[in-house]
Order: structure tokens, then sequence, then C-alpha cells
């Protein structure tokens, strides 16, 4: 699929061909940044969507997903690219014994056959037909040493290694960086990005998201389960649960086969929604005293037409 | 800076003799105005916002409206002075019917009328604030405070930082300084490259090598690196503060500038972010902006409260298992106690360590009796003195022992 022809709404329907519900909003920003090429940089809580929207536009676009994962220490060794020193040790050993010609050596060894290509590297040089997508993960966790560093790749897709010279993207990658905010990014970078934010679903969209993962879910439980999640996003948790929690659980509950959720089912799966041992006794608490209530909750929530 | 229906009118009204036909001019002074009221925009990001413009149907106004927010602005908090801004801006003339091509230049008819509708509308609006009871408004707090709230009830009053001399705040730059680096040293995993250390780094023994020949003579070797932790400062601006309230804008100020990482919040009855507003080399220029901005300087102090909302929408993204978590206050707490011990103890599994400074630690027979200094004592990983410089010295002196 050419992505230069597509329009808004036929990136909100070939994500949600793909089972990626997303708001008009979102599809603007992904569209922009297919057009015009710019990085999208997606913010929002844990577990509402922001790495899976990269994957389910590779795969829409039928292009390759390079994924980089970003962690502290994260360096352009493991980032872009690297020499395969065994390899070349390997060689000049080999040369070495067959008294070999020293210049000749030093200079084959620097060639793309002993180089070990990293995601950015090979988000650049890859060899489709059509341009990557190259994910950058958690950006926030990496160190301002590499932020710097992505600026100078992101702004010219080009990556210059002293022995081999600058090697320039072939096609431009749809770049999507995502970020915790456990941090702020730099500026600098963000300037080079388009922004989104995106925020927990409403229970409308949430019901959505249940419906179209799982087509065989009860009406009446999909509208429990997302009255039951908007409610305790509302309440004081320790972590807030996000919707890959909710998509969690729906599965669980279709697995066991409930047709109806009532607390004892609620009690007995909230190890789906809920991963630290004071927020699932907190849990049991607001329960037992009714303030969280499953039929209140139930009654106070929209009708859904599917 | 406080952002209202009226400073957004203001804005809008001082940018639109800017105003032209054509998209460009008009995001111009789209972006002009953001600036007043306070988001950073470059040049580059208007360029390519009237790029995008060009790209999908400008008509359909929620389009419009994605379109410009992810290109001009960075980072949610400026979401709603945007939107304010964007619904006053593009409401002028007919915006369904033609988008920007009639955009009127004189537009004095046009402006003189949404000045006075501005003026009504500001009116109404805190009319309709006073008449909210004030749990609602607190309730409105915690999800929304990017925009300070106005809140009656509250003794608020604008603090005027500008008789605080820079002169004088030399040693006491030092001592933060100091203090600085030892808050916020602590060992990297990032390794860098040195004689001695404790891995072999083989990419580099290896090039080195190619001088004698492929023959390796010396071993480069790596050694960790030195990394900053990072800092989140908490201070207490409420009424009790108030005489040191020079000395917490010189740390906060310090730290932040010396430091990569430091978010800073102050808190009275409510808890505001102010580290975007003192990111700045000029300091006159960062007073100015934050008692424009603070509306809860010098009134009543709810820890508790404050540090509920730090939990609830910072905390989980800021604080770290290495973030520091910097608290300055003196403790006296008008709220819930067993709410401040509740949220102390979240901070606590979350953060490295909790600092306490506070400042009436010094007075001789001052002993932590107010409840909520002893809610949060148990928490705390350090409690220390604040008062003078003398003090922030021998807060360096104890920070260098815990780093070592």
């Amino acid at each position: 699929m050419n992505p230069e022809q597509l329009t808004i709404e036929q990136v909100q329907e070939i994500l949600l061909k793909e089972k990626y519900v997303c708001d008009r909003a979102l599809a603007t920003v992904v569209y922009l940044s297919l057009i015009m090429g710019k990085p999208l940089l997606l913010e929002g809580e844990a577990g509402v969507g922001k790495t899976e929207i990269a994957k389910v536009l590779a795969k829409v676009l039928d292009a390759k997903l390079i994924r980089l994962q970003c962690y502290e220490g994260l360096d352009s060794n493991t980032a872009l690219y690297e020499w395969n020193y065994p390899k070349q040790m390997l060689r000049i050993k080999l040369e070495e014994v067959e008294h070999g010609d020293k210049e000749k050596v030093e200079t084959e060894i620097f060639t793309q056959e002993y180089l070990i290509k990293r995601p950015l590297l090979e988000a650049i040089q890859t060899d489709g037909a059509g341009p990557p997508v190259l994910l950058i993960d958690e950006i926030d966790r990496a160190d301002m040493e590499f932020e710097a560093f992505l600026l100078e790749v992101l702004s010219d897709f080009q990556i210059t290694i002293p022995e081999l010279g600058t090697l320039t993207a072939k096609h431009r990658p749809y770049v999507f960086l995502t970020s915790n905010r456990t941090r702020e990014i730099h500026d600098a970078l963000k300037r080079r990005c388009l922004y989104h934010w995106i925020e927990y679903p409403t229970f409308e969209k949430e019901y959505e998201i249940i419906t179209t993962k799982f087509p065989e879910v009860e009406s009446k439980m999909a509208r429990q389960i997302c009255a039951f999640m908007q409610k305790v996003r509302e309440m004081n948790f320790y972590k807030r649960p996000g919707v890959a929690e909710t998509l969690d659980w729906a599965s669980a509950l279709i697995a066991l086969n409930r047709k109806n959720l009532d607390d004892k089912t609620v009690v007995e799966t909230m190890g789906c929604v809920f991963k630290y041992r004071e927020d699932l006794h907190h849990l049991r608490e607001q329960m037992e005293g009714r303030q969280l209530n499953l039929d209140a909750l139930l009654r106070a929530s929209p009708e859904m037409v599917s | 800076m406080e952002v209202t229906q009226e400073t957004v009118a203001a804005a809008v009204n001082s940018v639109a003799s800017a105003r032209g036909k054509g998209t460009l001019p008009n995001l111009m002074a789209f972006a002009r105005a953001l600036k007043q009221l306070g988001v950073k925009v470059s040049l580059s990001q208007v360029l390519d916002a009237s790029r995008s413009a060009d790209l999908v149907d400008i008509a359909e106004k929620s389009d419009f409206r994605a379109v410009l927010r992810s290109n001009l602005i960075l980072q949610k908090e400026d979401f709603p002075t945007f939107d304010m801004l964007f619904d006053r801006f593009w409401r002028e003339q007919s915006y369904e019917r033609v988008p920007m091509e009639t955009m009127d230049i004189q537009g004095t008819p046009a402006d003189s009328h949404a000045q006075e509708g501005g003026d009504e509308e500001g009116g109404l609006e805190e009319a309709a604030v006073e008449s909210i009871p004030k749990e609602d408004l607190q309730l409105e707090n915690l999800d929304e405070f990017a925009v300070p709230t106005y809140s009656p009830q509250e003794l608020m009053n604008r603090k005027d930082f500008s008789e605080m001399g820079v002169e004088e705040s030399r040693a006491i730059a030092r001592a933060i300084l100091l203090i600085a680096t030892k808050i916020a040293t602590q060992i990297s995993r990032r390794k860098k490259i040195g004689r001695k250390g404790n891995t072999v780094d083989p990419r580099w023994t290896m090039r080195r090598s190619m001088k004698y020949g492929g023959e390796i003579i010396d071993l480069v070797h790596r050694k960790k690196r030195i990394k900053k932790t990072r800092v989140v400062l908490l201070c207490d601006v409420s009424g009790s503060m108030d005489c040191y309230s020079r000395f917490l804008i010189q740390f906060m100020y310090g730290l932040q500038n010396e430091l990569w990482g430091v978010e800073t919040f102050v808190f009275s009855t409510s808890l505001s972010r102010i580290t975007h507003l003192i990111r700045t080399k000029d300091i006159g220029n960062a007073l100015e902006k934050i008692s424009g901005s603070i509306l809860g300087w010098s009134g009543g102090t709810n820890i508790g409260r404050s540090l509920h909302t730090f939990n609830r929408n910072f905390a989980p993204s800021m604080v770290t298992h290495r973030t520091v978590v910097v608290i300055i206050s003196d403790g006296w707490d008008r709220g819930d106690v067993s709410l401040l011990e509740r949220e102390m103890q979240d901070i606590k599994r979350r953060c490295k360590k909790i600092i306490w400074l506070n400042p009436l630690l010094a007075s001789e027979n001052y002993e932590p009796l107010c409840k909520g200094m002893q809610a949060a004592l148990p928490y705390l990983d350090l409690f220390l003195s604040v008062h003078n410089v003398n003090s922030l010295v021998s807060l360096g002196r104890t920070l260098q022992k815990m780093v070592a």
C-alpha cells in the first residue's frame, strides 16, 4: 500500500482492520507523519497502545518493522553499527601467516563485510522495496548522549562511518518514538517530531476496542469491564491499569468462559489488572465496602449498540 | 504565566495586525500569540505546521486542530492553553465556510468585538468558579492543574520578587553547586574507555592494534562512568515558609540550572510544576515568571494533598529507583495527617532517597513535634536543616559522605 495516497479516513480504516481502534486526532497525526516523513513522538501512560500502533502500521503498510528498545547505557555501538572485530582479527592473523599486504588488509577489514548493522543503520540501509517502520521505543530510558546522537540521525537520515564514509537512506524510514515520560525529552529532539499524547480511552472507545479484539464477548460483559476499568482509573491505585490490562483481563474472562461479571469473578481474576499487592488489597477493601459496586457501575454506564 | 480567557483574548488582539491572507501569515500570528502565552514555538515548527495544513482539509476544524497541535505543541501540559487560543483565534471569522483566505487584515471591528466578548466570558467564568463548592474545585485541580485555578476560599496572594538582589547570592550559589554535584553523583552503567578498568574493550583494542599490524600490544579497558541521578524538588511556599522564600527560589533555581534532569514543584494548598518556568539562564526573568504564575504563594499548607497530587500525576513517570526526592518544608500541615503518611510511604517506595530540609530545625528549641513532620519522619533518609549558608555547606558534606 502506498502511504502517500492515503487519506485520514483510510488510515483509520486500515488500522481498524488490524484491530487497532484509533480516534480521529491520532489518525490525523499518523497520516501527517507518513506523508511529511516527519517522526512522530507518542507519549502517554503505560499500556495505552503507543508501541502497538507502530507495529500495526508496519503490518498494514507491509513494511519491515525495525525496533530499537532504549535502555540506560544504550550507546552508538548497540544502536548504530559495530565492526565485527573477531572476524577482523581472524583476517589479520590469516594474512600474517600468508605474509599478505599490510596496506591491503587495513583497507579491506573496514568494508561492509566486516560491519555489523544495528537497528538505526539497518533502518537506513534496508534492502526492501519500500521504507521500513523504525520504532524507537521508550526513548526516555536512554540517556542524553543518545538523544543528541539520535538528533543527527533523524534530521538527515544519514550516518557517517569514518572508515566508510557517509551512508544515506535509500528510503526514508517512517519513524515512531514512544516515551513514558520518566523524564522530559530534549526540546531539540521534540521539535523534529510531531507530537501526540494518547489518553486513556473513553468508555465508548474502550468498549469498541474490546469488541473489536474479541468479537465473541457478550455486550453486557464488555460494558461491565469498561465501566469497571473507567472507575478504577479514577480511583487511588498505585499503578493505574491501561488498555493492555483491559485486554488481558477480557481474554482471561473469555478463556474462563464467563458471561457475566460478579464480585467473586472480579476478585479471582484481578491479577490481570493489578500487579501490586497493595493495589489488590485496596481493591478488595473497596469491593467489600461497596465503594466499588459492579451493579451500580453497570447501571450508570451508557447503553452500547453493537 | 497564568492563562485565562482575558490573557488569551489579549494575545489574539495583539497579533491581529500581523494576520493576513493565506495560511502562513495566520499561522505565524498564531505562533506569536502562543509565545505570548508562554508556549515556545520555533519557526521550523510553524513552517511544518503550514505544510501539514495543506495536506488536510482545513475546513474540518477538528483535523485542523490536530494538525496544528501535533506540530506546535511539544508537551501535554500546554494542551489547555493551545485549545483556548485555538478556539478564540480561529473563531472570529466564520471559520467553517471560508477558512483562511478571507481573513481581514484590518480586523479591527471583529477584534474589538472579540475583546468585549472576552471580558464578558471571563467575568462569567469567574462567577461560575465562585459558585462551585470547594471540594469540586479540588477534584478539578487534581486532574488539570497545569492551568492554575482560581480558588477564592484560600488565601492567595502574589509575591513580588523584584526586590531580590542577585549579588548577595554568590555564597549561596557556590554552596548549592556543591550540594548539587553531591546529590547527583552516581555510578553510571555507561562505560568509557580508559587504561585501567574491569573489562577489556575489544573494539578499541582492535583499533589501537592496527598500527602494530594487528598485533595486540595495548589492552584498552572500559571503566564505569559517573552518572547523574535525577532530582525531584518539592518546595513548600506556604505562609509559614515566607521568610525563607528568597532562599527557596535561589535553591530551586540553582539546583535546576546546575543539574540536568531536575524537576521542580512548589506547593502550598495545591501543587504546581514550575520546571519549565525556571529553565532559563536569566534569574530575574525566571522570578518574574514564577511570581506571575503561582497563585498559592504564602497561602496555607496541605502537604498531604499536594503529595497526593504529585504521586498521582507525576511520580509514576518521574520517580524511579535512582531519583532523589528533596522536600523543603517546615512540616506545618493543616491537612489530613494520615493522608500525608500514606503519600510519604508511596514516594518512599518509588524513589532512591528522600531528603527533607527543614529551615526550622536550626532553632534551638525546635523539635519535630508538629503532626505533619512526625508522620513524615519514619520515611526520611535524611532530615537536615537549611537556614543559612553554613547549614548549606554542612548539607553538602553530609551528602558527600552519603554518596561515598
